[in-house]
């Protein structure tokens, strides 16, 4: 396990930045770090829609949104002195778009953690790294913790939850 | 375009009406569809009786999207379902969900479980302004919560003599969404309201289906939460809060009661009914306790939820 090869789980949340934040300023000294931003899309649900095309559009927007944000994480690792060169990027798109990707994987939207680790084990890092929201216990079973699943499934890794 | 009188002269010559009804095609204006109104879609003719009517225990919510209507042709009961998008706050417990009311979800779940008595049944059709008026058979039945407060036995016998039955027809049912859910759907509204005992077959039947809501990290979270309370609900032959503990004589030593074994959702529901019940199972209660304050893991798929419950039904257990 290569603990300084570190997968950076974001969204286009506030406790992703903070996540980006602290990773910049741990490994800022160190010259052997790699540091992957990956971005599993989530995109907003047809359902929500009267239409494809009011739904495309709200996708589109979501998607630009997903996109600037995993610019602007690599400009603040930059900024920290991550170096551009130890920084790469992976951003999963979702499997139910209104988009013709071509990306050979993408996103079922069932659970982004088992999808961070299926990221994590084929990529070979050893350390993921998630920002927290802090939800109450009814906001987590109904709504989810990523982070919370993680910690309770990831095997063989180091786990960074920044909260 | 014949009138209403000639529709129904045509086809339920029995029938009587009034003479102002109109026929309409068009079904955008739901609000003035009334009572003696025809409906015309897909070439069939829908004689409109009335709004449908939600009745809880201190409200009642007329539905006016939603008609209740016999299908000339047929002389069937149905629901007409028609266009209103909606977007509001679901208060469910101490959460808020923003959820939206879904013509096309429903429309595309009606398809998916056609033939799947399951679920209630229906399609849709396109009125002709375009919009998706969904058609559906009318279930005649009682809720859950309904079917087994109302047997007449008090909660131990109705626990060793009913609940294994209801139980497993529950089982069923939870597998129903289970399979919804391993076709990437949602049911959106699983509450006591929703889910039937049909009269004549006895089968347990899902109802209403238009709900749509954010698909956040857990998109089947709010489902598997509606399963566990109709659980609680269907093994305590009602929900309890200590208030209606009271209100139903049920003998329980409220002390006992710490907030762990309250819902970690609807906070003043009591999920370790073990408490109020000691010959349940702890297996059984052990299920109900996922949904409590004092759970750390929550069930992750409606089929883990589903196949705990079915090692429930094993008397050695």
């Amino acid at each position: 396990m290569d603990f300084k090869k570190i997968l950076l789980a974001v969204d286009e949340s506030e406790n992703a930045m903070r996540a980006v934040d602290y990773v910049g300023r741990i490994v800022s000294d160190g010259t052997s770090f790699q540091v992957q931003l990956l971005c599993i899309e989530r995109l907003p649900h047809r359902d929500l829609y009267p239409d494809e095309d009011t739904w495309k559009k709200a996708c589109e927007v979501a998607r630009s949104d997903m996109k600037a944000f995993m610019n602007k994480a690599r400009d603040r690792l930059v900024k920290l002195d991550v170096p551009d060169s130890a920084i790469s990027e992976q951003y999963v798109t979702s499997c139910i778009s209104p988009f013709t990707d071509t990306a050979p994987k993408c996103s079922r939207g069932t659970s982004v953690a088992h999808e961070i680790l299926e990221a994590l084990k084929a990529g070979g890092f050893g350390t993921v790294v998630v920002g927290r929201r802090g939800v109450s216990k009814a906001e987590e079973f109904l709504f989810g913790s990523v982070s919370n699943k993680i910690i309770h499934s990831a095997k063989d890794c180091t786990v960074w939850v920044v909260s | 375009m014949p009138s209403v009188k000639e529709l129904v002269k045509q086809y339920q010559p029995d029938l009587h009406v009034r003479d102002y009804g109109r026929v309409v095609v068009d079904t955008s204006e739901f609000m003035s569809i009334d009572s003696g109104d025809v409906i015309a879609i897909d070439g069939k003719h829908y004689l409109v009786f009335r709004d449908a009517v939600e009745r809880g225990f201190t409200y009642t919510d007329t539905k006016y999207w939603v008609k209740k209507c016999k299908e000339l042709e047929t002389g069937d009961a149905k629901l007409l379902k028609l266009v209103f998008h909606e977007s509001f706050y679901l208060e469910y417990g101490c959460v808020k969900i923003k959820c939206f009311r879904s013509p096309r979800k429903e429309a595309r779940m009606l398809d998916l479980v056609h033939g799947d008595t399951r679920f209630m049944q229906g399609h849709s059709a396109r009125d002709s302004a375009g919009n998706q008026v969904r058609i559906i058979d009318i279930i005649q039945g009682k809720r859950i919560d309904q079917v087994v407060a109302n047997i007449p036995t008090d909660h131990e016998t109705y626990f060793h003599d009913h609940y294994p039955a209801i139980l497993d027809r529950f089982i069923g049912a939870c597998e129903a969404i289970a399979y919804l859910h391993d076709k990437g759907e949602r049911h959106g509204d699983i509450n006591l309201d929703h889910l039937m005992k049909e009269h004549a077959t006895g089968a347990y039947r899902w109802i209403d289906f238009d709900y749509a809501y954010e698909a956040y990290a857990n998109p089947f979270a709010l489902d598997l939460f509606g399963l566990g309370r109709i659980l609680a609900c269907i093994t305590g032959k009602w929900l309890y809060s200590p208030q209606t503990l009271l209100e139903l004589e049920i003998k329980a030593d409220i002390s006992q009661l710490d907030n762990e074994d309250f819902s970690c959702v609807h906070k003043n529901e009591i999920m370790n009914l073990k408490k109020l019940f000691p010959y349940i199972p702890t297996r059984l209660n052990n299920v109900l306790l996922h949904f409590s304050e004092k759970s750390e893991v929550f069930y992750d798929t409606a089929w883990e939820f589903t196949e705990e419950l079915r090692t429930c039904q094993d008397p050695d257990q």
